[in-house]
């Protein structure tokens, strides 16, 4: 189905890959299995599964992250989505979930033995529902916090990383007169803005974004849902919404979670090009979802 | 060990920088994580360990008064007055009745009005309840001791002698402050729909508004009040000036009284054995009541706030 | 009169008029209110008023001198006022670092199974009534001080300026740590309110960007938490202050300042003064009327800890509102 990167594949045939993709993308009714053929996945999950105590969230999850693609987690609520985003970035080892199943970033397994969460976390950044600036912190502060944290001393780097950060946000031109004021006095846009910056100063490979525009206002969410299509560039994203069409405006992929009608345990139903999914899903259940039947 | 990704090229053509800036972050982040990880381990420990020294004490103290206390008690304890030292067979009988006399006074005064005025503060708003709630505030934080010496100064000095309800006066105005702040607490966090439904039953009869509500507050006002008297019997001071004490065994609240913490004080710091015998034992009594008093408030407490969710 | 639930000025209309039609019940209320107001004059009055006699004689120098004299009638409240900050000032020394790290060690590096009783068990050492705690003191620290504690600190080399002198039993140091005991639960417990009070999101946005738990603690919960620590750390302040009969066992009763000043010195504060010493003085005398005078003192002290603590809280958390 899809390919890790290996070592061969990455120099001249960089450019020769991504136009393949790109051609790809481009091609209507290509279908799911032409699209990944061959695409790079930066995080490839493969039949994972998550459990609090005896309590099961989610299963049979498999699916990739391709490379520089948005990814969107679609879904009603309790299916698993988040559960699953919050796995990759180990962030249930907080919280008592145990993940069993393979999740490799590139070469890395991240819940293998040799795994830091630490490392793997300042690998693969997340933005939160709602907007979580560190409320003693002025914005400067906020967006550089990630770096100080990861033992960046040096004034400048943290200065021009946190402008680089800010620039791709789009809050570099509202926020460069005042970056010692405090994070707080931002609008809720803004303060969103203001944390995917600070994720995206760390440099992560990937980006996990659970719900971000749920909190926010129709206009700061489409200003928002712009700058994701626009990171994709940078990043890989993974967009964990229950709005069907955000992730038709923002997303090249998507994969459906849906509850198992018998035992209620959240599982992935389907995977493929958003386009795909939306207009001829291959489960009948995804297309109970996308036709409005299952809430 | 490859962790590059394939890259398409960005459109925003800060390329170089970028990747460069990508490998510094990683190479900080790798190199730094030993260090930070051994400091926030070590951070553990020695906090873990600031929390065993804290408990520490606890473990100490009441296996130490246990071990000396409970040699003490016999029948003749509970049930005979103090003897000389030298003569044995003394007991700390009056002043085990002391205390539930002068305390169970003092209940009996402080609760009602504690109950109306956590009702004044629940009803009105402005100015004069937060400077009743200030003064409560304050109350609370004031030494026994000065509550001793103004129930001395008050009543003791105007009737010329030492008596037991000073001593209950004294204790009561100490347990007032508890009972107002948690009297308060339970009332306000009782359920929107009593208010409402005791609102419903018609505006007039006021009375069964309050009554409704403080009916629905019941395991609330109890832990205030028993935390009240948790406090109130341990306390000392004030009972050095007010009720001072006896070798006799009375039922007269307008004579000094003798009480298991003023036996404790006095007997403790002799050099007697027998009488630090007896001081031990009421410290142990003294010790096991409180804490009893304490958990079973705590109980109450938790009881009601599982009821409100 | 309508009773229809309705809108909400309806339901204020009904309340106020169910208060004038209830008149005995809100007199009663105001009765009690009345009483309280009362009371807490008289507490002021009947103390102030006893210690007049004092004040007049010695006027407000009474407060810095340190002379005691009964048969030339010269006392003064200095030694008792720098025994009281002695003392009180090794307890927090003591109380608030290990207090603040163990709510630290409970709110975020222990699960919660474990931390919930462990929080109460460190509750009940503060129901252990204050006489019992300064029994114990008595009969089992101070020992264990005079033998091996107290020589023990002369040779600690930077503070051992304060430990001079001999150790002998009874002692600023003794009573200060005891004290240190009694007011850690308090510390802890409002400690781990105000940690607790750190919404989590802001946590996880934090380990999300790879810091280490303690990295989390100290950047972000921590400085969250400010305000509340600031009032832990008063209540505490407040405790300590208001705390009499333990350290009246383990102070000693020296009613002089012991020359060289050291820790090891027994002292007096101003609650251990008075109890030790009212018995023995009649009413209507200077002495008399001198021990209300330094209960006044340790009023005024206290007055001015809770209150202007309160306001140094007030004031921390008016400046963090953007």
């Amino acid at each position: 189905m899809w390919t890790q990167p290996g070592e061969n594949e990455m120099t001249d045939t960089t450019s020769a890959v991504a136009a393949r993709i790109q051609q790809e993308v481009l091609a209507q009714g290509s279908g799911s299995v032409g699209l990944l053929e061959n695409a790079p996945a930066a995080v490839a999950l493969t039949d994972v599964a998550v459990d609090f105590g005896s309590t099961h969230a989610v299963r049979r999850v498999t699916f990739p992250l391709v490379a520089n693609r948005v990814t969107a987690l679609v879904g009603p609520s309790g299916c698993g989505k988040t559960t699953v985003l919050r796995a990759i970035n180990r962030m249930h080892d907080r919280s008592g979930g145990k993940v069993t199943g393979s999740i490799r970033l590139g070469d890395l397994e991240i819940y293998g033995r040799d795994a830091q969460p630490e490392l793997i976390r300042s690998r693969i950044g997340m933005v939160f529902q709602r907007p979580n600036p560190f409320p003693t912190m002025s914005i400067l502060d906020n967006v550089t916090s990630g770096l100080r944290f990861n033992g960046i001393r040096n004034k400048q780097v943290l200065k021009d990383a946190a402008e680089s950060a800010l620039q791709s946000a789009a809050l570099w031109d509202t926020v460069k007169d005042r970056l010692d004021q405090p994070a707080v006095r931002l609008s809720g846009g803004q303060q969103q803005r203001l944390c995917i910056a600070r994720a995206l100063a760390v440099e992560p490979e990937v980006l996990l974004m659970d719900e971000p525009c749920s909190a926010l206002d129709p206009i700061s969410t489409s200003a928002i849902e712009e700058t994701i299509v626009e990171l994709a560039s940078e990043v890989t994203i993974a967009l964990v919404t229950h709005n069907m069409f955000q992730a038709t405006r923002c997303a090249d992929l998507t994969a459906v979670f849906l509850l198992d009608a018998d035992d209620h345990i959240g599982e992935l139903v389907e995977y493929g090009s958003t386009q795909q999914i939306f207009s001829a899903p291959s489960d009948s259940r995804t297309e109970q979802y996308v036709t409005g039947q299952v809430s | 060990m490859s962790t590059d990704l394939v890259e398409t090229p960005s459109p925003s053509g800060k390329d170089a920088s970028y990747y460069e800036r990508r490998a510094l972050i990683q190479a900080s982040a790798r190199g730094t994580l030993k260090r930070r990880r051994t400091v926030a381990l070590a951070i553990r420990i020695l906090f873990g360990f600031c929390m065993v020294l804290v408990l520490v004490p606890l473990i100490f103290l009441i296996s130490y008064v246990t071990k000396r206390g409970v040699g003490a008690l016999s029948v003749a304890f509970f049930t005979h007055t103090p003897t000389p030292e030298g003569i044995p067979g003394g007991g700390i009988s009056n002043a085990i009745i002391g205390s539930l006399l002068i305390n169970g006074l003092a209940l009996v005064i402080a609760m009602p009005i504690g109950l109306l005025i956590a009702l004044f503060l629940i009803e009105r708003r402005g100015p004069i309840p937060n400077a009743i709630r200030f003064g409560a505030d304050v109350l609370s934080g004031l030494p026994s001791i000065l509550i001793g010496l103004f129930a001395y100064a008050v009543i003791v000095t105007h009737t010329g002698h030492y008596s037991a309800y000073s001593a209950s006066a004294a204790l009561a105005v100490l347990m007032l402050p508890i009972m107002i702040r948690g009297d308060e607490e339970a009332m306000r966090t009782v359920p929107n729909e009593l208010w409402e439904a005791g609102l419903a039953l018609g505006a007039r009869q006021s009375r069964v508004v309050r009554s409704v509500v403080v009916r629905g507050s019941i395991p609330g006002l109890v832990t205030a009040n028993l935390l009240a008297l948790a406090r109130a019997v341990g306390e000392t001071a004030p009972l050095l000036f007010t009720a001072v004490g006896s070798q006799l065994f009375s039922l007269s609240f307008n004579q000094p009284m003798n009480a298991i913490p003023i036996v404790i004080y006095q007997d403790g710091t002799t050099a007697f054995k027998d009488l630090q015998q007896d001081a031990w034992g009421a410290a142990f009594v003294l010790m096991v009541g409180v804490l009893i008093l304490s958990i079973i408030g705590r109980l109450f407490a938790a009881r009601l706030t599982r009821k409100s969710r | 009169m309508q009773t229809k639930e309705g809108s909400p000025r309806q339901l204020l209309e009904q309340r106020r008029s169910s208060l004038s039609s209830g008149r005995g019940y809100a007199g009663l209320l105001w009765l009690a209110a009345g009483i309280f107001v009362v009371i807490l004059a008289a507490i002021i009055e009947g103390i102030v008023s006893q210690s007049t006699m004092a004040w007049g004689h010695f006027g407000l120098g009474f407060l810095w001198s340190t002379a005691w004299n009964e048969s030339t009638n010269t006392f003064g409240a200095g030694q008792f006022i720098i025994g009281t900050l002695t003392v009180t000032g090794i307890a927090m020394l003591i109380a608030v670092p290990v207090g603040l790290a163990t709510a630290a060690f409970l709110t975020e590096m222990c699960p919660r199974r474990i931390a919930t009783p462990l929080g109460v068990a460190i509750d009940l050492i503060a129901a252990v009534p204050s006489i019992v705690v300064g029994l114990w003191g008595l009969y089992v620290l101070q020992p264990v001080f005079l033998r091996d504690v107290e020589p023990f600190m002369k040779k600690i080399p930077v503070i051992d300026f304060a430990f001079k002198g001999n150790a002998e039993g009874a002692s600023y140091f003794l009573a200060g740590f005891v004290l240190s005991i009694m007011i850690v639960p308090t510390m802890v417990a409002l400690s781990r309110t105000a940690l607790a009070g750190v919404g989590n999101t802001d946590r996880e946005a934090a380990f999300a960007l790879g810091a280490t738990p303690w990295q989390v603690i100290r950047k972000v919960v921590v400085p969250g938490a400010n305000s509340g620590l600031l009032a832990a750390g008063t209540l505490a302040l407040g405790r300590a202050v208001g705390e009499t009969i333990a350290i009246t066992l383990l102070i000693g009763n020296s009613l002089t300042l012991g020359h060289p000043f050291s820790l090891l010195n027994p002292g007096a504060t101003l609650g251990s003064v008075i109890v030790l010493n009212f018995g023995e003085s009649q009413p209507g005398t200077l002495l008399r009327s001198t021990l209300l005078a330094l209960a006044v003192v340790l009023l005024a002290m206290t007055l001015i800890v809770n209150i202007g603590g309160r306001l140094i809280v007030r004031k921390n958390l008016l400046f963090r509102l953007p």
